[in-house]
């Protein structure tokens, strides 16, 4: 076994790691560690990481953080060695794409005024986009002679385009590897991406979650206050346990309405599965409203009965039955419909959700009917399943986020967010 | 008690156990920290308790939590009728204060399992089951007994632990626990079993139970329990009633009729026995151990 005082150096950095991971280790966790570890040794990896992670994970979530952590930290000598090989390659590799960035980005013999983030990008992309590019100027040469202000800014404008393509594919590509765990690495992955043999997973998790977020409301409004009015049924039955006499008063509990929830849902090629996803996941939770009509759309609007819901078979064959399914988006005319139905569908008790990623034909007819619907509802949020980082390209976007509040639910832990603030 | 002699122990007691559960069960024991074990209902949270007080060697202390579970009914309660007949036979006695004091004494006190696993004197293993349906106060009022060891009667003033009892706690997670309480708790999170696991557990409890049948029976409750139409997953515990029932009905391969007959044992609603029709449940193809032929774990040909 080494000497105490060379893995317990470690210990006190590497719950450090943890703590900046978000978990809460304290110094009894750090003393608890460090007993363990002198009696175990650190020899078998798989039993000092099950015996650590007793220690200082405190919950499922705090165990796969643990994990990500611990596998950074504690590797083994020819990993370390390999990683380091690899970065190096990389550094290398990184700063012939700069060297390759500053002959490329010229035009005429002049630097491009290209942002200084978007060349670290060009620097960092593939050598067949580069070459693309290339090609690209080298096609319009003689043009760029003949006519440089007109062609200047074009060739500008479709760098500047793909060079913003690849910063979201990189982004996309870094956000991707961090899940280790295929149970948890679900909840953090895009739900348009999960595979057919992933879905009762998925499904599995959203049940659970599901049940937490009803436990929580249950147990919090058990908890909220009183009217102020005493309950005498109650007071005098308790009463009765000290012989008839009244000296712990029961009050009437607060009433709690809950809303009226109208739920429309996009239900067009990309959008199919994570509509599928949030509206499973808004029926199981029973405290968000005491009652709900789901509402689809593609070209044209459908209200879904609630048997068509209880499963994905059903749902789906509900979908291409109605005959919205592979259809294009028109969310303007959905809205419209929505907002003239009779009996009317939205009032100041409703709260209308949009599942959408904004994608629609008529963008400015479509944000008109928005702002008609959210005259009529009592609150309009929109859940939408393009990423947040990718909302600053979406032009669509950017317009029905100025007119809503507009939550990001790209995956299974955003959309458990949302539902919480939804029922919040 | 160290790792090994834990495995062995767990392994006489036919325990089905993974390297992570026995180093978190060492571990909880070396430190003499409670232990929190989450997970979904009948994944076998509570056997962990059982099991631990059988390779213990110790008396298993059990304290169902339920909501309003309180102080009374968790650690003490005076005996009020004795009290009340030990007033009404010293009425005429001179010395009030000796009575008074009397009545507050061992003889009126009634131990409920808290109480009873701190006084014990030989060490308990204690069970506090379901603790996230018992409500937040009395969770806050379990902080002093886990982390100190002792427990405050007014009355009586401060007791401490005579020996330390090894404490479970479990939770299905309707409710997040919280922050205090996990912290001062060793964490294990069990997941339900998977294949093969499944059918260890069945070979270890049920030994004379055809391995063909057996093999059958968990690859249909994998997946029953992949299954997002049924609503309330089979427990380990209702798998081996399963495969009790079928042996007990003299039934050696489980057929769709089988199935039907016996299907009361693993599917407790009729929303489920509903869509057991819909789901393919046979195992023709796929016994689950790794063979692909149906085989339940044996090669049979």
């Amino acid at each position: 076994m080494a000497e105490p005082g060379v893995y317990l150096e470690k210990l006190s950095l590497f719950a450090r790691m943890l703590r900046l991971e978000g978990l809460t280790v304290g110094p009894q966790e750090t003393a608890d560690a460090s007993q363990v570890l002198i009696t175990l040794g650190l020899e078998d990896r798989a039993q000092v990481k099950a015996a650590l992670r007793t220690v200082f994970a405190k919950s499922q979530e705090e165990q796969a953080a643990f994990d990500r952590v611990f596998d950074g930290f504690f590797v083994s000598e020819e990993a370390m060695k390999r990683q380091a090989q690899e970065q190096q390659q990389r550094e290398a590799q990184l700063a012939e794409g700069r060297r390759q960035a500053e002959e490329d980005l010229r035009f005429r013999g002049e630097p491009m005024d290209i942002r200084e983030d978007l060349r670290e990008v060009y620097a960092a992309m593939p050598e067949s986009e580069r070459e693309r590019l290339r090609q690209l100027m080298d096609r319009y040469k003689g043009n760029i002679d003949r006519s440089p202000e007109l062609y200047g800014s074009f060739i500008h404008s479709v760098f500047t385009r793909a060079l913003l393509e690849q910063q979201m594919l990189l982004e996309d590509a870094g956000s991707g590897g961090m899940e280790t765990d295929p149970e948890l690495g679900l909840l953090f992955r895009d739900i348009g991406e999960f595979k057919d043999t992933e879905i009762p997973r998925a499904i599995a998790i959203i049940q659970s979650i599901a049940r937490q977020i009803n436990g929580e409301l249950s147990a919090k409004r058990q908890q909220t206050g009183h009217t102020g009015q005493l309950d005498f049924r109650r007071t005098i039955r308790r009463g009765l346990e000290t012989g008839g006499s009244l000296h712990r008063l029961v009050y009437k509990k607060k009433r709690h309405r809950r809303r009226k929830l109208v739920l429309l849902c996009d239900v067009s090629g990309s959008m199919m599965q994570f509509s599928e996803f949030a509206l499973r996941f808004i029926q199981s939770l029973n405290q968000v409203s005491e009652s709900s009509q789901v509402f689809l759309f593609s070209e044209d609007l459908f209200e879904a009965d609630a048997f068509s819901l209880q499963n994905m078979d059903l749902f789906r064959n509900y979908v291409r039955e109605s005959g919205l399914y592979g259809r294009g988006t028109d969310l303007g005319t959905a809205l419209a419909k929505l907002c003239v139905r009779r009996p009317a569908v939205l009032g100041p008790a409703t709260t209308l959700l949009i599942l959408s990623d904004t994608k629609t034909i008529d963008l400015p007819r479509a944000a008109q009917a928005l702002l008609e619907a959210k005259r009529q509802a009592g609150r309009v949020l929109w859940l939408n399943p393009i990423p947040e980082s990718k909302w600053p390209y979406v032009r669509s976007i950017q317009t029905m986020a100025a007119l809503c509040q507009m939550i990001p639910c790209s995956t299974l832990r955003d959309l458990a967010a949302a539902c919480r603030r939804l029922v919040t | 008690m160290n790792l090994d002699l834990l495995k062995q122990k767990m392994d006489q007691a036919h325990y089905i156990y993974d390297d992570t559960l026995a180093v978190t069960l060492s571990v909880a024991l070396q430190l003499g920290r409670p232990l929190l074990i989450e997970g979904a209902a009948g994944v076998g949270k509570t056997e962990v308790a059982k099991v631990m007080a059988q390779a213990l060697d110790r008396e298993l202390v059990r304290l169902q939590c339920y909501e309003g579970l309180d102080e009374s009914k968790a650690l003490y309660e005076w005996n009020y009728q004795k009290q009340l007949l030990s007033i009404q036979v010293n009425r005429e006695s001179l010395d009030r204060d000796q009575l008074t004091k009397s009545l507050f004494s061992d003889e009126y006190l009634l131990e409920r399992p808290l109480l009873q696993s701190i006084r014990s004197d030989k060490p308990v293993v204690l069970l506090i089951d379901e603790i996230d349906k018992a409500d937040e106060e009395f969770e806050a009022f379990l902080l002093e007994l886990l982390s100190e060891m002792q427990v405050t009667i007014p009355e009586v003033g401060t007791i401490r632990a005579k020996t330390i009892p090894f404490v479970v706690l479990t939770s299905n997670r309707a409710r997040p626990l919280s922050e205090a309480l996990r912290r001062r708790c060793a964490y294990l999170y069990i997941q339900y079993p998977d294949l093969d696991k499944e059918l260890a557990i069945l070979r270890a409890k049920l030994p004379h139970v055809d391995d063909r049948l057996a093999g059958q029976v968990a690859v249909a409750v994998q997946k029953l329990r992949a299954s997002e139409a049924i609503l309330k997953k089979p427990s380990i515990a209702e798998t081996l009633d399963w495969v009790a029932a079928l042996d007990a009905l003299g039934i050696r391969e489980l057929t769709p009729d089988a199935l039907r007959q016996t299907a009361g044992f693993v599917l407790k609603n009729s929303e489920d026995l509903a869509v057991l029709d819909t789901l393919d449940t046979s195992s023709d193809h796929n016994c689950g151990c790794s063979h692909d032929h149906g085989c339940g774990g044996h090669c049979h040909g």
